[in-house]
């Protein structure tokens, strides 16, 4: 298959020079109809790449020459219009969406629950930051001798759906998946670090338990924080804690015993 | 005290207006936090795994559903017209959760003199309290204002309300019990 994908890079590089369109036509000379039933079935994998080739090589009146010829049609660049070339491409973090700098910024908000926070920084849904919170938190208890990545996939999204339930029902704007999904997976951080302490000694026992608390209470209440200041519901800060409150709580039940 | 639902009217009318009408926030988030501390009884006594915190969970939902359930057949038997929609009977059958926490806490923290003591304390107060709020729902106008009318229709009703109101009690004990061995 190396040939052709050699022949997918000439293809897509329209700017190459001619001698290596040459050179690469030279050594499909004999197997032109090797190379049409391949690009058929290129046409039936679901990568996006193989699609433009095949449809650029099934017209006919794209390309002057033979098949294996890939010249430079009007035409041609507006089917490519995606791929410019290497150096106008976008940087790949910000095709992906994600943006280092706003999830360190979250990353601060949740661990200083006493600085009032402002509502518009949850207007970008972010998912990349609660991924790597929710992975740390199976890595750390898989640390701990305890193999419950299912247990807490399984959780949190079932947390998700209550709170976003409840938050629609309580406040007057409504919320999305999204937005609730971020905010309770940055406000896992601290029970990260929970769990790490589970690692180097017993929670079971008077310090653990205090610690355990304490932890819940910091986690609910930078989660109620956010809400309130992103939906505006002033003066419910205390009822919206609570039931964060009590989906940490399930966390740290996992953690504890 | 006035328990009555002040606003009369056909549609219900959320919590924000009126003190007394039912609202499903504190049995929903007491019946999230029996399961939590039913959860904490397990593991100090190490008994905890996190698929029992599934088999709690879905348990008390069933035995919620079957109580609330069974209201609804003996309203339906007695053939009382009364303006309790199903979701009042959720929110009331919910009630009895804050009690069954309390006496949890009790028992985890002061051993089973502490449950008992606890646990009789709340069986009685939400005795008195599903007393009063049916009586004024499913009871005639007369009665609720504590003459005694006689007369098989009422007296069926206030039967009702008593079997009603003693079966809290009852589901107190059976679903805590277990958990403080």
């Amino acid at each position: 298959m190396s040939s052709f994908e050699q022949f997918h890079i000439d293809f897509y590089q329209s700017n190459y020079t001619i001698e290596d369109q040459e050179e690469g036509c030279n050594s499909y000379g004999s197997d032109k109809n090797l190379c049409e039933s391949r690009k058929r079935q290129a046409e039936e994998q679901p990568a996006g790449g193989a699609f433009v080739p095949s449809d650029m090589l099934l017209s006919p009146q794209s390309y002057s020459g033979s098949i294996l010829q890939p010249a430079c049609s009007p035409d041609a660049p507006s089917q490519l219009g995606y791929v410019d070339g290497f150096d106008e491409e976008p940087p790949l973090l910000e095709e992906l969406g994600i943006n280092f700098e706003h999830i360190w910024q979250k990353t601060l908000t949740v661990l200083n629950p006493m600085k009032p926070a402002d509502g518009s920084i949850m207007n970008e849904t972010d998912l990349t930051g609660p991924m790597v919170f929710c992975l740390a938190l199976g890595a750390t208890l898989l640390m701990a001798g305890k193999v419950h990545f299912g247990y807490v996939y399984g959780m949190s999204a079932i947390g998700c759906l209550a709170m976003h339930a409840l938050l629609n029902l309580m406040s007057v704007s409504g919320v999305s998946h999204g937005c609730v999904a971020s905010v309770l997976g940055y406000c896992l951080l601290p029970m990260v670090i929970l769990s790490s302490a589970a690692v180097l000694f017993s929670l079971q026992g008077t310090p653990g338990t205090v610690l355990a608390l304490f932890i819940i209470g910091w986690c609910s209440l930078s989660a109620s924080k956010i809400f309130t200041s992103a939906l505006a519901m002033e003066g419910q800060q205390l009822l919206i804690a609570y039931p964060c409150a009590l989906l940490y709580g399930l966390f740290a039940l996992l953690t504890v015993f | 005290q006035d328990w009555q639902v002040r606003y009369q009217q056909d549609t219900p009318v959320a919590p924000r207006f009126d003190v007394n009408a039912p609202d499903l926030y504190i049995p929903a988030m007491a019946f999230l936090t029996y399961i939590l501390l039913a959860g904490l009884a397990l593991g100090t006594q190490n008994r905890f795994s996190p698929d029992s915190l599934g088999l709690l969970a879905s348990s008390a939902l069933a035995w919620l559903l079957l109580e609330v359930l069974s209201v609804l057949l003996s309203l339906y038997l007695v053939t009382v017209s009364t303006d309790l929609t199903p979701i009042d009977l959720v929110a009331f059958a919910g009630y009895k959760y804050v009690g069954m926490i309390v006496g949890l806490v009790a028992g985890l923290l002061l051993g089973r003199v502490g449950y008992y003591v606890a646990l009789t304390w709340c069986c009685l107060s939400i005795f008195v309290f599903m007393i009063r709020t049916l009586r004024l729902k499913l009871l005639s106008e007369a009665a609720a204002e504590g003459v005694l009318v006689r007369g098989a229709k009422n007296q069926l009703r206030m039967y009702l309300t008593m079997a009603i109101a003693a079966a809290q009690p009852l589901f107190m004990y059976w679903l805590t019990f277990h958990l403080l061995r």
